[in-house]
């Protein structure tokens, strides 16, 4: 876990909160959790290189302090095929994001589509680091389809908050999707648990949303981390 | 480590400081419990001196020529710092402050309570309260319960302890279970008011640990320390059943954050959680609480989910049916010996599936056959036994004693349900003058069924025998 706390202590002496995205990811494989490929590229060049590297289709993230909820911005483009598309794509940013501080763009193997599962932390006033999990994806509060742990949790204690989901037989594969794999997805959960239990001074909250489970796995495609 | 309350039960000398020569005062009803009740040696204190119940009343705690194990302090607010004060000097570590008048009003009371805190630290005293009924064992005779026997009445010695942060709901409480069967329920009971020192996890860690407490009931409305209360109930659960509730349910929604998570994070929907996890069957309402005394005070727990239904009405046992699968259980298919008998012995139009419908033209031995089948049945976990009492053939006597019978064998769980007026209240007290689980509705008694099996699941979850959870050693 070594390099955890270098990187939360630079992001404070920023004076941020929100960690980036590449930065979350950077602190997921830390904690030996697997991400889909990406880079965090600062021309033109780099992204292409990127993507034929990745291989398409890839998706783009605009990184930048000032635009946290990047699909608001339209800041996140999905499925791109070729590298016109990535040309194209990274021109349009540079445009429209011309007046903010942008650290670079993400470029990202694009993951299938598969069942959309959140995992979450929480600093709650009476207990401390909480862990969520649940149906994940755009309408996770309207959802709310999502049980609580205590931070750290153990494997045994994930599995079981696993299975307390309303939603779960879709985890068992529901009309032609594929099965989650429930060790790997409890082992998910440890992990993060120990990432807000281990850095309880520094993170005050954290989305892994939505994680995706299709047929090659389970993967963190988007994740969020606040700082205290 | 041992637990900080086993010092308070555990006392061999105690005091009574503000111990009042006015009948039903606070500090005459605790003056008067310990000296008749308590085993070991009682000092009264009153700053007037003289006599009360035949001991002297020392003009202060100072003057006593005797090691203190543990106190009482029952004086107005504005007086309890000095009377902690004095104890403090006297060398008593655990006290219990009743009074009330301290955090719970504001600005002033807070000042007071701080205060409290300064002397306990400086002292090393142990505190419960302040604003609390204090401690009750009616096996050890401790009762700080300032309310006479006249109006709060006591429940004896049995297998359940409680804790609560409302005194006034420990009060109702504890007097319910004294008029509740043979009101032999109650090991230790404590009201830790406004938790200064002691509180809730202080107090599930002693419930837990202690020997004769078989069964624990909470009250809570917040945690003090509710991290490790979470973690403690995860061990004790395993050992023996903890219930209650936690009110103050809408106290805090979710506040606004940057995240999905935080937005989620409703304080209840993590409470409930957390208690589903550490294994506390949580319950809502107050009449539930009874019901949970008396079903796993009383019977054993269930090896599955499977129930037998046995009615003299259509309409009761659907209900019950329903209140089966709300509460998560089944109803058993019996085996087919059982089955064979049901269909051999009983008219055709009875109903011999689950529920057994004995009909309106049920007898007393139609309902033993019917009960007796199903409870030797090994498809069947627990059973449901529903009467109107209002059919022509039937025999009440005869029924109450069919029913006691099966309900003493305590192999299975077995709750009744008697519905109707004054002869399905007359069987319920029956039922109930031998602690035998019954109630008024179909759907109350399934429940009760519920949380017992809910509880079994549970520990199935952790691997643990239901059948080692006992209540009597």
């Amino acid at each position: 876990m070594s390099g955890i706390k270098e990187i939360l202590t630079i992001i404070q002496s920023e004076q941020r909160k929100a960690v980036l995205e590449h930065e979350a990811k950077m602190i997921l494989r830390k904690m030996g959790i697997i991400v889909p490929p990406s880079t965090l590229v600062k021309t033109k060049e780099e992204a292409i290189e990127a993507a034929a590297k990745f291989g398409y289709p890839v998706v783009m993230k605009l990184m930048s302090v000032e635009v946290i909820h990047k699909t608001d911005y339209d800041a996140v483009v999905l499925n791109l095929r070729s590298e016109e598309e990535v040309k194209s794509t990274f021109d349009d940013f540079m445009n429209r994001f011309s007046s903010v501080d942008v650290a670079g763009v993400l470029v990202e193997k694009m993951v299938g589509k598969g069942l959309e599962l959140i995992i979450g932390t929480n600093t709650d006033p009476t207990f401390g680091p909480v862990i969520l999990f649940g149906v994940g994806g755009v309408m996770v509060e309207a959802i709310k389809d999502v049980v609580f742990r205590l931070c750290p949790t153990t494997q045994p204690q994930a599995l079981q908050a696993i299975e307390e989901i309303k939603a779960r037989v879709l985890l068992d594969g529901f009309r032609g999707t594929p099965k989650v794999n429930k060790e790997e997805l409890s082992n998910l959960i440890v992990k993060l648990s120990e990432l807000a239990w281990e850095y309880k001074e520094y993170i005050a909250e954290m989305d892994i949303n939505p994680i995706i489970a299709n047929e090659d796995g389970l993967f963190p495609v988007d994740a969020r981390i606040i700082l205290k | 480590m041992k637990a900080r309350l086993e010092k308070f039960f555990n006392a061999k000398t105690f005091c009574v400081v503000g111990a009042s020569t006015t009948p039903n005062k606070p500090g005459n009803v605790v003056a008067y419990n310990f000296v008749n009740f308590f085993p070991g040696k009682t000092y009264l204190v009153n700053p007037k001196g003289g006599e009360l119940y035949n001991n002297k009343l020392y003009k202060s705690v100072l003057e006593i020529d005797d090691s203190i194990d543990a106190a009482c302090i029952i004086v107005p607010a504005r007086y309890a710092p000095l009377a902690l004060q004095e104890c403090g000097k006297k060398g008593i570590k655990n006290i219990i402050v009743t009074t009330g008048g301290f955090s719970e009003i504001g600005d002033e009371g807070i000042k007071l309570q701080q205060q409290m805190l300064d002397i306990m630290k400086e002292f090393e005293i142990t505190v419960i309260g302040p604003n609390c009924l204090g401690l009750y064992s009616p096996a050890l005779g401790y009762d700080t319960m300032f309310l006479p026997d006249s109006k709060l009445k006591r429940p004896t010695n049995g297998p359940v302890s409680i804790f609560t942060q409302s005194g006034a709901f420990g009060a109702a409480f504890i007097d319910q279970l004294s008029r509740l069967g043979s009101g032999k329920w109650v090991s230790k009971f404590i009201s830790y008011g406004n938790a200064s020192d002691i509180n809730e996890t202080d107090s599930l860690e002693y419930v837990g640990q202690d020997p004769d407490t078989k069964m624990i009931i909470i009250y809570l409305e917040d945690f003090k320390n509710g991290r490790e209360f979470m973690q403690k109930a995860r061990e004790i659960s395993l050992k023996k059943p903890i219930m209650g509730i936690k009110a103050n349910r809408t106290e805090t929604g979710a506040k606004a954050g940057a995240s999905h998570t935080a937005a989620l994070s409703a304080n209840d929907v993590i409470v409930d959680d957390l208690l589903n996890d550490a294994g506390i069957i949580r319950v809502i309402t107050w009449d539930q609480l009874e019901d949970c005394v008396l079903v796993f005070g009383t019977q054993p727990l269930p090896l599955g989910n499977n129930v037998a239904i046995v009615t003299d009405g259509g309409g009761a046992g659907v209900m019950a049916s329903d209140m089966v699968s709300d509460c998560g259980l089944t109803l058993a298919k019996f085996s087919a010996e059982v089955q064979k008998k049901l269909d051999d012995t009983f008219p055709s139009f009875y109903s011999t599936g689950n529920p057994i419908d004995i009909t309106g033209s049920a007898t007393a031995e139609d309902y033993r056959i019917a009960l007796e089948s199903v409870y030797d049945d090994p498809n069947v976990d627990s059973i449901v036994n529903i009467c109107i009492p209002v059919i022509p053939d039937l025999d009440i006597e005869e029924y109450i004693k069919i029913t006691k019978e099966l309900a003493k064998r305590k192999e299975k769980p077995f709750v009744t349900a008697l519905v109707g007026g004054e002869e399905a209240d007359y069987a319920t007290a029956e039922l109930l003058k031998d602690d035998l689980p019954a109630f008024e509705s179909p759907g109350r008694a399934v429940r009760a069924l519920g949380m017992l099996t809910e509880y079994t699941k549970y520990l199935q979850k952790h691997s643990v025998d239901p059948k080692s959870i006992k209540m009597e050693d």
